[in-house]
């Protein structure tokens, strides 16, 4: 049958190649004019001088050479100050593994707990991924209206009954608590994407490695570290790996939740206030670059861990 | 040898309890940190400025007050929103977009999925590495690129919603290509090598034979980009400027920093931006485990 298949092929084959570029020509074009060359021409905007007065003639902007570059390293809201005010890149960097790990860690709780049948358990996951699907804006305005610091915000009004702070808070003005509010919601958004990954992999374990285990008197926990732990290695890690990138390209949560101040400001939102507040887009595209120099590290990691092991 | 057995049920039972007690916790925990946020949405969205405005949060409306909602949309209301214009834009964006980048992903993953050429693997990788790109990171590039295009050819770039889909596309078309191409791989190729050899033209067989199996996948993820058209802030934040033609988001953003803070306002335009996506979502959820199984029937 495979034979007969080949043959077939082959005596279509030269159409078939002129098919197949004329079916992937439209989205080929787009990507490549819409993303491949703005972000190689990002390069060259970061080693020019390009702002509003210039965008209408960008391709004559001046050169500059490393300047942008050495005025982000510089600006104050890029630089590590002391650890109060750690600077953007430390931050990112520490913003994108807290709350890719909680996220990490929620997820694989959620999908313990939804592995076992239990009454009612498509409706409980598909509840668990709501926050993952809704709309970024209004879970980021629920949230704020949430932790509104006054007392009419229903976080402090409960936290005051309970005793557990004398004041209302600021939650998300406070320098360094922002920080941490921000990871946890974080957090709260994105551990279905890790649950779902992790769900679906504890369902192809192998049962009768449990079975092997009680027969040998393994308790529960002892069943989780040895078999299903082990198990699902792997799709934590390239889970792990793929929230990383993207925790660390996200612009609109931490822009919604604080505008990047009180601490939170990370690598997009810089580049977002460089390029759209100063309109200095040849800075804005220099921390870009810096962003994307870290993330390429990211990357690095991924493709040699995860893509290589799909191939074998 | 009898009570030992009992003893160790017993001490079963206990275990079992226990673990379902934990369970049970969990689940709750995570049940009302989930709905907790939907409902205090859906509930502000009810209040009255008196309610919401007052020295303790209110837990459940007084009642059904449509406040929010009239300010939104009753152009006699002093601070009239025209909130219905915004839903117009977005959907006006999304719909688009979505229909666009079904076909466009169609006849892309297809080509990847099923015929042989060079390039392929290529291809297919750097528009994955595509899709980690960070969107800040081409909104720069990007915005003066189209003001150098748009003065060329004279258009607008700014405040035109076909250049907000363009990009849009930009970004969706990657994962709709990825997600079919996967889709494609999993109908066995012999169903089409047979109408092949039955004489049909690989044009009438992906029209006839491929994309009626597909019909399922075709619906998720023209929902899934839907869905991010839908959603997207930092594009449609720098490319709009008129509030006339401001999406969803954008206005919400501008009704949250208003002056004078209305949350159950905003609450209301989140509400309304919120729930075609839940239930679309829900759909979406039928529609995916029903594509694998069709698949699977039919193939």
């Amino acid at each position: 049958m495979a034979v007969s298949a080949k043959k077939g092929r082959q005596s279509v084959g030269h159409s078939e190649v002129r098919l197949a570029w004329t079916l992937i020509s439209p989205t080929a074009l787009i990507v490549f004019s819409l993303v491949v060359f703005p972000a190689i021409f990002s390069i060259w905007v970061s080693f020019h001088d390009v702002g509003l007065h210039n965008l209408n003639d960008v391709f004559h902007a001046p050169y500059v050479g490393f300047q942008n570059y050495k005025q982000v390293i510089n600006d104050y809201a890029f630089k590590f100050q002391s650890l109060k005010s750690i600077g953007a890149a430390l931050t990112s960097i520490f913003y994108a593994f807290s709350a890719t790990t909680l996220a990490i860690v929620i997820g694989t709780i959620a999908s313990l707990l939804l592995n076992r049948p239990f009454k009612g358990r498509g409706l409980a996951r598909s509840i668990f991924l709501f926050p993952y699907v809704a709309p970024i804006v209004s879970i980021a305005f629920v949230w704020r209206w949430i932790l509104d610091p006054r007392t009419s915000g229903v976080a402090n009004d409960l936290l005051m009954k309970l005793n557990l702070i004398d004041a209302p808070k600021a939650f998300l003005a406070t320098r360094g608590l922002s920080l941490f509010i921000v990871i946890l919601l974080d957090a709260w958004r994105y551990f279905p994407f890790a649950m779902l990954m992790i769900l679906a992999r504890l369902q192809a374990v192998d049962k009768t490695l449990y079975e092997a285990a009680k027969v040998d008197g393994a308790n529960d926990v002892q069943q989780f570290f040895s078999i299903t732990l082990p198990e699902l290695r792997y799709v934590i890690g390239s889970t792990f790996l793929l929230r990383l990138m993207w925790t660390f390209n996200k612009f609109d949560d931490i822009f919604l939740y604080t505008g990047g101040g009180f601490g939170t400001k990370t690598l997009p939102v810089l580049t977002y206030e460089f390029s759209f507040r100063l309109y200095d887009f040849g800075r804005g595209a220099a921390a870009a670059m810096i962003l994307l120099s870290i993330l390429a590290l990211f990357m690095i990691v991924y493709v040699a861990l995860v893509m290589r092991k799909v191939e074998n | 040898m009898e009570s030992e057995n009992k003893n160790l049920i017993s001490h079963l039972a206990a275990w079992i309890n226990w673990k379902r007690f934990i369970s049970a916790a969990l689940m709750i925990f995570f049940l009302t940190s989930i709905l907790f946020p939907f409902y205090w949405m859906v509930s502000s969205s009810f209040k009255t400025r008196a309610e919401i405005g007052g020295r303790e949060p209110v837990y459940v409306p007084s009642g059904l007050r449509l406040d929010a909602y009239k300010e939104l949309f009753d152009p006699s209301n002093p601070s009239y929103q025209n909130f219905g214009v915004n839903i117009i834009n977005t959907l006006r964006v999304s719909i688009p977009t979505a229909f666009v980048t079904v076909i466009l992903a169609v006849l892309g993953s297809y080509a990847i999925a099923r015929l042989r050429f060079k390039g392929k693997e290529f291809l297919l990788n750097s528009i994955l590495i595509v899709y980690l790109f960070p969107g800040v990171l081409l909104i720069i590039p990007l915005f003066a690129m189209l003001a150098q295009i748009g003065d060329v050819f004279n258009f607008d770039v700014q405040d035109n919603l076909g250049v907000l889909m363009f990009t849009y596309m930009a970004q969706t078309l990657p994962v709709a290509l990825y997600m079919l191409t996967n889709y494609f791989r999993t109908i066995p190729d012999e169903i089409e090598q047979a109408a092949l050899i039955d004489g049909c033209s690989r044009v009438q067989v992906i029209w006839k034979v491929t994309l009626p199996l597909a019909i399922p996948a075709l619906i998720s993820v023209g929902i899934y980009t839907f869905m991010i058209a839908w959603n997207e802030f930092l594009y449609a934040m720098v490319f709009l400027n008129d509030r006339f033609l401001f999406t969803m988001p954008i206005k919400i953003n501008t009704i949250f920093n208003d002056p004078t803070p209305r949350p159950n306002v905003v609450m209301a335009a989140s509400t309304i931006m919120t729930i075609p996506i839940m239930i679309l979502f829900l759909a979406l959820e039928k529609y995916l485990t029903e594509g694998l199984t069709a698949g699977g029937v039919k193939g």
